[in-house]
């Protein structure tokens, strides 16, 4: 009610600073527009930023996206369906865009992608430092990292790297207990954190988890996924992973693991702007290189 | 005759009701279109003022004012359910917060337009068909259908002819039910009642006419028209099929007035100015995201030649009864 009354005005109302806007297709593999001070215009929501700022044609008066830049949904060629999705600041909106109000510092990214696999994508990793730094629907959200060993190397890396972009972060074991109104990462290998009710989703594969990838049970491999859900890549002793995911109850999960210590590690040192920006996940191999998650098909 | 309230043809001294109905239903079939494929507030305001001055040239402009009221009453819910349920508009006036399933209440300017827009429209359409109703003689235009469908013709006429009857009917029986000393005809009751009353007598007329058509022999032609023995009884047919037709209703082929002329052409015309003016932008209109609407001269030129086309016919009065 107080954010209903809180909303309500004359006039355009106060326009939001510091958005992105980025606009993919296939998962973030082409970019086809990134403004990083997109037009603004008083309160903005999703749709209404979108519409000022690309060519869009939009459907049920306003409150879907038909198609933008002339690219719209329906189905590939293989008859696998294509559909636009939003996020914001890397969680995926319980609303409409035209019921998601954008808030200073958002990042809205706009994908289009084949959702054969799942249409319940919860969070993305491509927003980084996003929903760390300005958290979500305008509130910033207390950050914990949760570490299977709180000394290793991989756990500090991770601390460091979310403290230099002003993000403060407390530490905690494995399993302390999801909170709502927190954001966790989950550092260790998947053998030390697969046991965290928040992560266990991931196990399931990308229709319970929304990410294309998944350990195997001795947590000694890692199979990746293209968007139709065939593996492309199987991956073992070194390769890492970082993914975000959301359960029912717990806010948003990030984990920063791997098959093996090593592989955590290089996952940790790929927690980085440059590295995450428009993946939906991001997997590393043994030899360091890094591998967009879903993955290319064929 | 107190008037009834409801709109009929009366014939009247004016080139429109001289025109054979015919060419009147297709000079308001090239309105509607014209009505249907503009979108510009402008040239939607010029078609509407010529129809309003049409109303006045065929002297059923007060009547067209009475529809205008009413497509005022009809154009303001348009206009606000398109500025709550539109989201398509960037322009915002005003903000009420989060409807819930409706997403953020912001009205725009956008929304504002466009439902004014195709309350403009529905205001055209109603305005067209009251004048049409008001100035085409229906029987003569459904007899142009007897060719095609005889039944169908009839049904059609007797129901359009029926529609005054009813109404003086009602107007009949309410204020018989006024002069009871309780009033019965205030609350829901009195009106069903009445209305109940008119259903019945409605049935009651529909049994007259078709007792009145058999004895006229209607029946018969119909049906010999598709049986194979008509050959046989075509001659006593066509005699029973004049006999039935009034001195005046015997087809004479009529020539082509002047006013025949004119509105057929005011047709043609109106259709290609508003084809002319959506192909050449010069009545371009887009309300969202952001308005976008066309007025320069050939806007302009366009409103003044659609005026013209629609009007000029009702300045010749030559040969016109009074």
């Amino acid at each position: 009610m107080a954010a209903t009354v809180a909303g309500c005005g004359l006039g355009a109302g106060p326009a939001p600073g510091g958005v992105q806007l980025t606009v993919t297709r296939d998962f973030g593999a082409r970019v086809l527009g990134r403004a990083s001070a997109p037009k603004v215009q008083g309160a903005e929501t999703v749709m209404s930023l979108l519409l000022r700022n690309d060519k869009v044609i939009t459907k049920y008066g306003g409150g879907f996206v038909e198609s933008i830049e002339g690219l719209s949904g329906g189905q590939e060629t293989g008859g696998d369906p294509l559909d636009w999705f939003y996020y914001v600041n890397g969680l995926e909106a319980p609303k409409g865009a035209a019921a998601t109000n954008v808030h200073a510092g958002d990042h809205v990214w706009w994908d289009l992608h084949d959702w054969s696999q799942t249409d319940d994508i919860p969070a993305v990793v491509g927003s980084f430092p996003e929903p760390f730094l300005n958290g979500v629907e305008g509130k910033r959200l207390p950050v914990r990292v949760e570490c299977a060993q709180a000394q290793s190397e991989p756990c500090r890396t991770v601390l460091a790297r979310l403290r230099a972009l002003g993000v403060p972060a407390a530490v905690a074991g494995i399993g302390s207990g999801a909170e709502p109104d927190a954001l966790q990462v989950v550092v260790g290998s998947w053998t030390a954190v697969h046991g965290d009710p928040s992560v266990q989703s991931i196990e399931r594969g990308p229709r319970a988890s929304g990410v294309y990838a998944r350990f195997a049970a001795s947590g000694q491999t890692l199979t990746l996924f293209d968007a139709s859900g065939q593996a492309t890549d199987t991956l073992s002793a070194g390769a890492g992973l970082i993914a975000a995911t959301k359960d029912v109850e717990s806010a948003v999960v990030w984990v920063v693991t791997g098959t093996d210590e090593a592989g955590v590690a290089r996952a940790a040192r790929a927690l980085d702007t440059s590295a995450l920006r428009d993946r939906f996940a991001l997997a590393v191999t043994a030899t360091g290189a890094q591998l967009p998650v879903p993955g290319a098909s064929g | 005759m107190r008037n009834t309230g409801l709109l009929f043809y009366r014939r009247l001294a004016s080139p429109l009701h001289a025109t054979r109905a015919g060419v009147g239903a297709v000079w308001a079939l090239a309105l509607t279109a014209a009505a249907l494929i503009l979108y510009n507030p402008l040239s939607l305001g010029a078609l509407a003022l010529a129809v309003l001055g049409a109303g006045v040239g065929a002297g059923v402009g007060r009547q067209l004012a009475g529809t205008l009221r009413t497509a005022l009453i009809v154009g303001l819910p348009i206009v606000a359910i398109n500025v709550l349920a539109s989201r398509e508009g960037l322009t915002v006036f005003a903000r009420l917060g989060d409807l819930g399933p409706f997403g953020q209440g912001n009205l725009t300017v956008e929304a504002v337009v466009y439902g004014a827009v195709i309350a403009l429209k529905v205001t055209l359409l109603m305005l067209i068909t009251t004048l049409a109703s008001l100035a085409v003689d229906p029987d003569e235009l459904l007899r142009s259908f007897r060719r095609l469908s005889f039944r169908s013709a009839l049904t059609a006429s007797l129901a359009t002819r029926m529609i005054p009857v009813l109404g003086a009917d009602a107007r009949r029986l309410a204020e018989a039910q006024r002069t009871r000393p309780e009033d019965p005809s205030r609350g829901v009751r009195g009106r069903v009642a009445l209305l109940s009353a008119i259903v019945g007598g409605s049935l009651e007329r529909a049994m007259e006419v078709a007792a009145t058509l058999e004895l006229r022999g209607f029946a018969v032609a119909a049906e010999g028209k598709h049986r194979p023995w008509r050959s046989r009884s075509r001659r006593s047919s066509s005699r029973l099929s004049r006999l039935r037709r009034s001195p005046s209703e015997v087809r004479v082929k009529r020539p082509w007035s002047r006013h025949d002329l004119a509105f057929t052409c005011s047709a043609l015309t109106v259709i290609a100015l508003a084809l002319a003016g959506r192909m050449t932008g010069a009545a371009s209109f887009a309300a969202y995201p952001l308005l976008k609407m066309q007025i320069d001269g050939g806007t302009w030129m366009l409103c003044a030649a659609l005026i013209a086309a629609m009007l000029l016919p009702f300045i010749d009065r030559r040969g016109i009864d009074r």
